[in-house]
């Protein structure tokens, strides 16, 4: 009975929200809608979302697992251990019940299995099936017999009531939902689905009376303003239409498909167009037409996708074509984990070419940031007239998250250089022009007297084919300085510095013990690790590169000067990222990477960082 | 002033020509189809300004740099994916694809149903010599003496990288384009460069994608297929023939009696992806980017 105090005081001493759910179960039976009418009740009710999904391969089967972190202040991760455990099935409970806390509580539906018991934490049967049935036998004189046949037992209904209130939640939103989710099918259907709601609060209640355990209180917050809530794929799609993406090409692949989904709907409301390509190869041609054309253009994939453009991206860089390419990473070499998260494209980013070309690559840190990444990364092509890759990857693509509208406001574009047409009448034309920056005015088919050939042959100033050894030099020499130029021009605004949660001037950090240099999606849970060990006394610093080629090296090696150890985590095998930093830097770090298809926890960061600051 | 008629400028086929000078053998096939492409842009009056030429990798894919127009010389088998993104992004531009046999045949193949699907508005130009010539003589996707069987003991061709005879059966470019259902497909020989001018004039007029394939004999490392060879063995397509009926298409094509040059298929009224696109476009609905985001606000 101890732990049972135990679980009361933690709800007491947390007066904030601050709950982590978990939800297990077969593929195709409810998980996914279940988590996301879950998500959508913490929403209304003010709190922040942050979600963590991982799916089977298989199109139907296997085991999906959806969390939900809901907290009263900004969600920087998926959290650490479970506080509630909703089990659809056996293989659900034995494939991720682990991260259940010992004093955790686990629903699992007593219809189709019962747990082997377990001493410390608490349980709670939910016969969802039965109750369910039960709800739609109720309503069965009420509806026709064709309505009755289509009619499906409202489980998830019966497994958000319950859900609910097992954290002391309010049922009135989800009651409002299901009004305006069913109220076109008739006051029997709304009756029945609300009725089933309170079968499953009433279910669980019963129980709770009996062993007086609750999960964390949900408090709600009603004076929210409105706010967004998408996951990173989405709020990509929308950074590149934001940013003049007026053609997408791209050939279907997990976990990157679901950006094309969104642009090919919505582009041609913006005046663009999206092609299903036949394959990458044909994707990424398809943009480079497009971009050589004049207009702005990306394409999508993943790992085996990016793997079969490589050669088009040496093009690009070679020709000097503006154009993004998105790598929604996933896990494993080869075919791989695809429904699996990964950060280990970023050697394919740097590298994945023969011989050598310019291109740019960046990385997103946050949902909100995947939208302001694609905008960087339409201006940073243009500017640079470079292919640019961006590397997202599974578990922020797939992350929901309550995020502020982005103020458009600061929505900054840039265009690509082009010749003037006076310029073009007096001097003539040179596509390729040596210029201190590196950058030559671009000119697009229709400016009269600016023909060139776009051509990924060795070529001089006027784009005209050439072997000699001077002009190798000088060719390649002109090319990679667009990337000094751009480490020089936004070098300092791709970093970004936090002490703990939150944001911080460089200037403000100083002697700090254990420094933390990361990039991509990891931001979030080692803002928050690096909270728990400044809490407990710890001096931890954070700095997040944004820009992976060219890299800014001078900040980096600022940043590492103030710390006495530096630790560079990532999600991939062998430490990519610490042996790019190897090969530009002088710094000297201690690493943690591992590639096991899953996003870190906050508490994994936490123990290295602590265990660096007290040796 | 204000009466001024509008000029239309009137280009000549030397208006065409670059200031490169071509890098082909001499007795290229090639030459012939580049002067017969001259001949067709101006006769079709194409502005340069306005006007793409698009190539993969090969001897002939060089052919960009050989006109004044705008070009993008790509990678190897690419030209038509290139291509159909640059008519999709900007439709009233001419765009032209030019190439050889390895490159659209062999490496580039699997975009040829796909384009074919999409029916694009562009003209694809293959110069097709039956062998690899800028790698220096490997055998090619249409590299035609038949062989029935290395076991046959019969004198098969010996290329650099079948020394014991190719294994495999030649492609047939028009029953194969016939049967993707390309919108216009047509044979021409560069020794007949007036007729494959006039073939070149039709697919740029053609409104969707037009497939010339024109024999363009290399004499450099093809002694089998030479233009004594195909002199021998074309002739004109009968008078009667109806390109617009796909089974007489199809029995011209896989008539033994030799190659027929002429048009052998044409289809009417397919429809055409750029058009397709630019409904699209102007039948949705404008959205503001607020708009957009207010779909997820809640």
């Amino acid at each position: 009975m101890t732990q049972e105090i135990k679980v009361n005081e933690a709800v007491e001493v947390s007066n904030s929200t601050d709950v982590v759910l978990r939800l297990a179960g077969e593929s195709g039976e409810g998980v996914v809608s279940l988590g996301d009418l879950t998500v959508q009740m913490l929403v209304q009710m003010g709190l922040d979302i942050y979600t963590f999904q991982t799916f089977p391969a298989e199109i139907k089967g296997g085991t999906v697992m959806y969390q939900i972190r809901a907290t009263e202040s900004t969600t920087l991760s998926h959290g650490d251990a479970v506080d509630v455990f909703v089990a659809l099935n056996r293989d659900g409970f034995s494939l991720f019940g682990d991260s259940l806390r010992e004093n955790g509580i686990l629903v699992y539906d007593s219809d189709v299995f019962t747990p082997d018991s377990d001493a410390g934490r608490t349980e709670y049967a939910l016969p969802i099936s039965t109750l369910a049935l039960n709800e739609k036998q109720a309503v069965r004189s009420r509806v026709s017999p064709e309505q009755l046949k289509r009619l499906p037992p409202p489980k998830n209904i019966v497994g958000l009531g319950a859900l609910l209130r097992l954290v002391n939640a309010p049922l009135e939103p989800a009651e409002q939902y299901v009004k305006d989710l069913f109220a076109r099918k008739g006051d029997a259907i709304v009756e029945m689905n609300i009725s089933a709601l309170h079968s499953g609060a009433r279910h669980i209640s019963e129980q709770i009376e009996s062993t007086g355990k609750r999960a964390p209180k949900v408090t709600p917050r009603f004076d929210m303003p409105k706010r967004l809530t998408l996951n990173g794929n989405q709020m990509l799609a929308m950074g590149a239409i934001s940013a003049g993406c007026r053609f997408y090409s791209g050939y279907p692949i997990t976990p990157a498909t679901e950006i094309m989904e969104f642009l090919a709907k919505e582009l041609p409301r913006f005046g663009g167009s999206a092609v299903q390509a036949e394959d990458e190869i044909s994707a990424l041609g398809m943009c480079l037409g497009s971009s050589y054309a004049g207009v702005k253009t990306m394409t999508a994939s993943s790992g085996p996708g990016i793997s079969l453009m490589v050669e088009m991206i040496n093009l690009a860089g070679q020709s000097e074509l503006p154009v993004v390419i998105v790598d929604v990473q996933r896990g494993g070499a080869s075919t791989g984990m695809p429904t699996k998260t990964s950060q280990g494209d970023l050697n394919l980013a740097l590298y994945g070419v023969h011989n050598e070309s310019p291109r740019i690559v960046i990385a997103p840190t946050s949902v909100t940031d995947c939208f302001w990444t694609a905008v960087d990364a339409f201006n940073l092509a243009e500017a640079y007239q470079c292919p640019v890759i961006l590397l997202s990857d599974q578990a922020l693509a797939t992350r929901k998250s309550t995020i502020e509208h982005p103020d458009l406001t600061q929505l900054e574009i840039i265009e690509r250089l082009k010749p003037e047409a006076e310029d073009i009448l007096k001097n003539g034309y040179l596509r390729f022009l040596d210029t201190p920056s590196g950058i030559s005015p671009m000119s697009i088919p229709g400016m009269p007297g600016a023909q060139y050939v776009n051509t990924g042959i060795e070529h001089d100033e006027a784009g005209d084919p050439g072997y000699t050894p001077e002009l190798a030099t000088v060719s390649k020499e002109k090319r990679f300085r667009k990337l000094e130029t751009c480490r020089i021009e936004q070098g300092s605004k791709f970093v970004r510095y936090f002490v703990g949660r939150d944001e911080a001037m460089i200037e403000s950090i100083q002697d700090t013990d254990v420094g933390v240099i990361a990039f991509g999606s990891t931001e979030g849970v080692i803002r928050e690790a690096s909270q728990r060990a400044i809490n407990e006394g710890f001096s931890v610093a954070h700095m997040h590169v944004r820009l992976l080629n060219p890299l800014p090296i001078a900040q980096i090696e600022q940043f590492a000067s103030k710390c006495k150890t530096v630790l560079i985590p990532e999600l991939n095998f062998s430490g990519q990222f610490a042996n790019w930093l190897r090969v530009n830097t002088e710094i000297e770090f201690e690493t943690h990477h591992k590639d096991e298809g899953l996003p870190f926890i906050p508490n994994e960061i936490y123990q290295k960082i602590t265990s660096l600051a007290v040796s | 002033m204000a009466q001024a008629a509008e000029i239309v400028q009137v280009f000549q086929p030397k208006d065409y020509k670059s200031d490169l000078k071509p890098i082909w053998c001499a007795g290229c096939g090639d030459f012939g189809v580049l002067n017969a492409l001259y001949k067709a842009m101006a006769a079709c009056n194409l502005d340069p300004n306005n006007t793409v030429v698009v190539s993969g990798i090969g001897c002939s894919s060089r052919l960009p740099g050989f006109v004044s127009t705008y070009g993008f010389h790509g990678v190897h088998g690419r030209a038509l994916p290139i291509a159909t993104g640059i008519k999709l992004a900007r439709p009233e531009l001419n765009v032209i694809v030019v190439g050889g046999d390895g490159d659209g045949y062999s490496i580039g193949a699997g975009h040829l149903p796909h384009c074919a699907r999409r029916n694009p508005d562009i003209t694809y130009l293959i110069m097709n010599n039956n062998v690899y010539g800028l790698t220096k003589g490997q055998v090619s996707p249409t590299s035609t003496i038949p062989l029935i069987s290395l076991q046959s003991k019969q004198d098969p061709k010996r290329w650099k990288t079948t020394p014991y005879g190719s294994t495999e059966d030649p492609i047939d470019p028009i029953v194969q384009a016939i049967a993707h259902d390309i919108s216009f497909v047509a044979r021409g020989f560069s020794y007949k460069p007036n007729q494959l001018a006039d073939l070149l004039t039709q697919g740029i007029r053609h409104k969707g994608f037009a497939l010339i394939d024109a024999f363009s004999p290399c004499p450099t490392f093809n002694q089998d297929q030479t233009d004594e060879f195909y002199k021998e063995r074309t002739y004109d397509v009968p008078l009667d023939h109806d390109p617009t009926n796909k089974l007489k298409a199809f029995e011209l094509a896989l008539s033994d009696e030799g190659f027929p040059i002429g048009l052998i298929y044409k289809k009417e009224r397919k429809v055409s992806v750029q058009d397709e696109l630019a409904f699209l476009r102007e039948s949705a609905v404008p959205q503001s980017l607020d708009q957009m985001f207010a779909h997820f606000m809640s």
